[in-house]
């Protein structure tokens, strides 16, 4: 019973240390990348803008749901909040509202990458293990 | 079922043995890992010496944070391990060239609880891996002493003169607070003073670096410049936010052919357009990138002195701080830094970013300020 105990906790160990020293790197740039290939992977304008809108509104609602649980410090909090209006910010310019032109048909895959780079700049790199993993759940259970 | 019970309690011990085998293995191999013993490559100096060094490098690559990014085909990049590989190959394309490479990486842990070396040294000379060792990041007295007992172990001062270059590749370095700068010691600060009193250390306040090259978003405020400057004759530095892909380091390969005059100006002023045409071809973000005279700066930068430091000091005595969103912006739009002598010593390469609201941005002063936003 005790080395099974005792191989339960090497397993366990071997879990927590995965995500743990992975640190949710990249989980939110990985995402975005993985759109700008869908939007380049088809010819149909469209479909490069329904993909657009979808994953920028997808992962808007992701971090409302981060930003309002417990778990997530003031700070946090607030990066996440900064993140949020600069999606909002692109998501007004591939409609055209708010005072943006709308993003031409022709320039769909720049405007991809340009999410991709800008959410790369962007301050994910100050945000905390926790709310990482949080996204990263949250992304893979509802987007 | 009384078999496979068997079996399955056997192949559970099987695996205990290996696991703890392996275990003992991997602790054997790290506690190896002494700052001393850890030379992967040794080459006597006196033998490599031989070639008399006219460059010096210092090369800081932090890579404890989020440093992933891709390229516009989707390719994942690590971007301190991308910095890394293009300053070995600096280093070794270097014949007449000392390079000091320190690789900052996160702090990780053997069996959750004993913690790692978190940073790797590389010491070349005349294009030859002299030491290669892993070290501790974490002390008590400074954020640099480490790296500046490694670096005073291998450099001798010469007599004839040697072109000095210090480079740091990273995020923005905060100006005030600095917390969670490292990822992995989010207790920890760091702040642009804390740079410039690592070199302070480094040049023991004798000479300043020739080249100083700021690979980090936001390095071109007052502020940053005037705190650097110091230690530095020209600084090359992005006044916006610069992509992962960094300002592209190969310009500094064989340096003897690019350099032949010494005019390190003209080289930073060539430097700083290759760099600016790498990032523009791939990114659709703004680029910005300045070079600093720190000479013909340093009027500008006492007459607005003044007005940063009371932008920062209302920041840090900003009660909701840090929930407000301090955002940059040109200096050039703040009527208190618009000054005659603002473009004096600066040369600025900017283009606008291909989408978002400054995307009608045509030029930038050089200079980024900050401003406080309401949350």
């Amino acid at each position: 019973m005790k080395a099974q105990m005792f191989l339960g906790f090497i397993v366990m160990m071997f879990v927590l240390a995965l995500p743990v020293n992975a640190g949710g790197k990249g989980e939110i740039q990985k995402y975005f990348n993985d759109v700008a290939n869908k939007v380049k992977a088809t010819e149909n304008v469209t479909e490069k803008r329904t993909i657009l809108d979808e994953s920028l509104k997808g992962m808007s609602k992701v971090l409302n749901m981060v930003q309002s649980s417990p778990f997530i410090s003031n700070e946090d909090g607030a990066v996440i909040g900064r993140i949020k209006a600069s999606l909002q910010e692109k998501q007004d310019e591939l409609t055209g509202n708010n005072g943006y032109q709308r993003v031409p048909d022709t320039q769909l895959n720049n405007f991809s990458n340009y999410v991709v780079q800008s959410m790369e700049q962007a301050e994910t790199i100050s945000i905390s293990l926790v709310a990482l993993l949080l996204i990263i759940i949250l992304v893979v259970l509802l987007v | 079922m009384l078999n496979l019970h068997s079996f399955l309690f056997k192949s559970a011990t099987y695996s205990m043995f290996f696991v703890i085998v392996s275990y003992a293995a991997l602790l054997m191999l790290f506690t190896s890992c002494s700052a001393n013993l850890s030379v992967q490559h040794e080459v006597p100096l006196a033998d490599s010496s031989t070639q008399a060094v006219q460059y010096s490098i210092v090369c800081f690559i932090h890579g404890d944070g989020d440093y992933i990014y891709h390229d516009t085909n989707g390719k994942e990049y690590k971007a301190d391990e991308q910095a890394l590989a293009v300053a070995k190959k600096v280093a070794q394309q270097n014949l007449y060239a000392e390079v000091y490479i320190f690789h900052q990486k996160p702090k990780r842990h053997f069996l959750l609880f004993f913690p790692l070396r978190d940073g790797e040294f590389f010491y070349y000379r005349n294009g030859q891996l002299i030491a290669n060792e892993l070290y501790r990041r974490d002390n008590e007295r400074s954020h640099f002493q480490n790296e500046v007992d490694l670096y005073h172990r291998f450099h001798e001062n010469v007599k004839h003169d040697v072109v000095s270059m210090f480079l740091y590749y990273g995020h923005e370095v905060p100006e005030f607070d600095g917390a969670a700068y490292d990822a992995s010691y989010p207790d920890r600060k760091f702040i642009i003073d804390d740079l410039a009193v690592g070199l302070k250390d480094f040049t023991h306040d004798s000479a300043r670096f020739d080249l100083m090259i700021l690979s980090t978003c936001y390095g071109g405020t007052p502020y940053t410049i005037n705190a650097l400057g110091p230690f530095a004759k020209t600084i090359i530095a992005s006044p916006e936010n610069l992509h992962l892909s960094y300002f592209d380091l190969s310009s500094l390969e064989r340096l003897d052919l690019r350099m032949r005059d010494g005019d390190v100006p003209t080289f930073a002023k060539r430097f700083a357009h290759e760099a600016f045409d790498q990032l523009e071809k791939d990114i659709q973000t703004e680029v910005s990138v300045a070079v600093y005279d720190i000479a013909g700066v340093d009027e500008y930068l006492l007459s607005v002195s003044a007005a940063y430091t009371k932008t920062l000091n209302t920041m840090k005595s900003e009660p909701l701080f840090p929930l407000t969103t301090i955002e940059h912006c040109d200096c050039a739009e703040f009527p208190e830094y618009l000054k005659p002598t603002m473009s004096a010593g600066v040369e600025i390469l900017y283009r606008p970013a291909l989408f978002g609201k400054s995307k009608f941005k045509q030029k930038h002063s050089g200079w980024e300020c900050l401003r406080s936003v309401a949350p």
